[in-house]
């Protein structure tokens, strides 16, 4: 009796303290996003980056506190996603009118879908697809032409945009099926080159001067290109992106866990760690890997239309190779197969170059030196690959 | 009264290029049967799981189970069709939890999709547990310690328990046929000990299920199958009870080497 009491009195002061730990690090990570945002000092950049360095640290060196945080998590769920979105809600409102700071953040989060779309080739299946870019760019034009040659609008050509880019998925990766490890990356690299060129002297597509003039969405009559007013506040018009770029983020959030605990993602977890041993638990592995292509570009093309309904205009140079490389070194350095790693890494690689304005020029040395740094010092990401979890264990 | 034949090959030979790694083979496995295969290095022994698992297509020959030809059919979908199997040097997913390796092996006999998984989540979260479930039953079954081990990487397992896992995932699709790629390889007298009687809980567990074991460790070839074929340079030198088939001069040549049977 007295046991059973303590238990549970200990169970409750675990769900409290729980609940705190979770709330302190998201409110931890959303305080420090928009301290790196509105940073304007070099120096500040750096001291933000070494303290997260030291907080990685701390992690990697005592695995109790990475452990009670996860737990704490995956006994919050609920209270967690609430809290976060909360947070996604009100983090405009704290950028003080900062429309900079409010446009790197729509880029951060178009980043962190497409991130989250190569992690289910790259990470889930070990696919190394360097033509997520490419995707991206067929999303972007599709809707683009959409909305100028037929005056479709934006919320029509988002899903025909998406099936387009997935069409192309496929068509990609039937023949790369053939080839596998470092011919597969050269085929999807060709596809990407392929892609640019076409977009570059295809007379529809507006060769190198690209699309002009793409018009800005509207929702129930609000016009995407006027000032948000929520609860009597003024937000600078970014805020419509962000906020829609924050759903497609959440609903790509959404299909990367439902895929990845379900026999989709352990088929690609299976053929990831043996092809051969995959096909023998009877994995149709020629499809699976076809399907992560297809997924891949499904959200990627969805990623792209937003951008080009934000941007207005859009030109072959924003889908080139360094876009897929980039994207890819997001994932890798963020952590394989882990969501929130990746969306990390999304935003860690978009924000630092901006923070970074002296170092600009070398950009791609920039990621060069992240992939090679992190291959050799924390391969697995800043957020590793967890197992699964069932019935609480 | 025999049971009836469950798998047969039929004239089976395998060409690489110019070298015949198999000739003529034919045999036939009955149900409930346990069939040993033996045979020096290269004799054809995993050749011939390869081409029964769908993985070589024979240059020449037949595979039937059950009345149905297995030639020319994907390995995938050998899996569903009730052949399963496990490999040599042991092929588990080793960066995978001990129940997952387990949940995929069941992957022949679930259906959930993308679709599934995004919108039809109640569908297959109900197909996952009942997978899980199942695997813990399989797991249990297996090895009442693996069970206990379930929630770790499957890579961190002792090589004893990695050769359990990969049975259990390979039970884990109902198989009618199971093939074991020298179970026992890697392992000492004790590990063998305990994999025997392993092997016998599975089979008095599943009277139906026959099974064809590649092995080395003559102490497993002469206890647990009921019938041995014994392979040498990719021919088929002798099949039958063990007591028969190791009075057989060239089979003692062959597999114990010339001098052993000399001496024998």
């Amino acid at each position: 009796m007295s046991t059973q009491s303590i238990s549970t009195a200990s169970a409750g002061a675990f769900s409290v303290s729980g609940l705190m730990i979770v709330v302190a690090s998201e409110l931890a990570g959303a305080a420090f996003l928009r301290e790196f945002l509105l940073a304007e000092d070099w120096r500040y950049v750096v001291a933000l980056l070494a303290a997260f360095g030291v907080a990685l640290v701390v992690m990697q060196s005592v695995p109790a506190i990475e452990r009670r945080i996860e737990n704490a998590f995956a006994a919050q769920r609920r209270a967690a996603t609430i809290v976060a979105v909360l947070l996604v809600f009100a983090f405009p409102f704290a950028l003080g009118g900062n429309t900079y700071a409010l446009h790197l953040c729509v880029i951060a989060q178009l980043y962190a879908v497409l991130a989250l779309a190569l992690n289910f080739q790259l990470g889930s299946a070990n696919i190394p697809n360097f033509a997520t870019g490419a995707s991206y760019g067929i999303g972007a034009y599709a809707s683009a032409l959409l909305a100028l040659n037929f005056g479709v609008s934006f919320w029509l050509a988002l899903p025909a945009a998406a099936i387009v880019a997935t069409l192309s998925g496929f068509l990609l990766g039937l023949p790369s099926m053939r080839t596998r490890d470092s011919y597969l990356a050269l085929v999807t690299i060709a596809f990407g080159v392929v892609v640019h060129q076409l977009l570059n002297n295809l007379e529809f597509t507006g060769g190198p001067n690209g699309l002009v003039g793409i018009p800005v969405p509207e929702l129930f009559g609000h016009s995407f290109a006027s000032p948000l007013v929520i609860f009597g506040v003024q937000l600078p018009s970014q805020a419509n992106f962000y906020y829609l770029s924050a759903v497609l983020v959440a609903i790509s959030i959404l299909f990367a866990g439902r895929l990845h605990n379900s026999r989709v993602g352990l088929a690609w977890n299976a053929l990831r760690a043996d092809d051969l041993a995959a096909r023998c638990q009877g994995i149709n592995t020629t499809w699976y890997k076809v399907l992560a292509f297809a997924v891949d570009a499904f959200l990627a093309g969805f990623a792209g239309t937003i951008y080009a309904f934000y941007v207005g205009y859009i030109s072959p140079d924003n889908f080139t190779f360094l876009v897929s490389v980039t994207i890819m070194t997001m994932v890798i350095a963020g952590g394989m197969d882990n969501i929130l790693g990746v969306i990390v890494g999304a935003f860690l690689l978009t924000l630092l170059p901006e923070k970074l304005r002296a170092f600009s020029d070398y950009r791609i040395l920039f990621f060069g030196v992240t992939v090679i740094a992190f291959l050799m010092i924390r391969p697995q990401g800043i957020f590793p690959q967890r197992l699964r979890r069932y019935g609480g264990h | 009264m025999e049971a009836p034949v469950v798998l047969s090959g039929e004239g089976l030979t395998m060409r690489f290029g110019g070298i015949v790694a198999m000739a003529e083979v034919s045999f036939e496995l009955r149900r409930g049967e346990i069939l040993g295969i033996i045979g020096p290095n290269g004799a054809g022994k995993s050749t011939l799981l390869n081409i029964v698992t769908g993985i070589y297509r024979p240059s020449s020959g037949e595979v039937w189970l059950e009345g149905e030809r297995l030639n020319g059919i994907p390995s995938h979908r050998i899996v569903s069709r009730g052949i399963a199997r496990t490999f040599q040097s042991s092929r588990l997913f080793t960066d995978l939890s001990v129940l997952d390796n387990v949940i995929i092996g069941r992957h022949s006999r679930t259906r959930s999709g993308v679709f599934d998984a995004i919108f039809r989540r109640g569908r297959a979260d109900r197909e996952l547990a009942e997978s899980a479930a199942i695997a813990e039953e399989l797991l249990k079954g297996v090895s009442r310690d693996l069970f206990d081990q379930r929630h770790r990487a499957a890579g961190e397992l002792p090589q004893a328990d990695r050769r359990r896992l990969e049975i259990a995932r390979a039970l884990a699709s109902e198989p009618k046929v199971l093939l074991l790629d020298e179970p026992s390889s890697g392992m000492d007298d004790a590990d063998t000990d305990a994999l025997m009687d392993d092997i016998r809980a599975i089979c008095a567990a599943r009277p139906e299920l026959s099974m064809m074991i590649i092995e080395h460790d003559m102490r497993l070839v002469a206890a647990l199958p009921h019938r041995v074929m014994v392979l040498d340079y990719g021919q088929k030198l002798a099949d039958g009870p063990y007591e028969e088939i190791r009075r057989i001069p060239r089979v003692q040549e062959a597999y114990l080497g010339r001098k052993a049977a000399q001496h024998a």
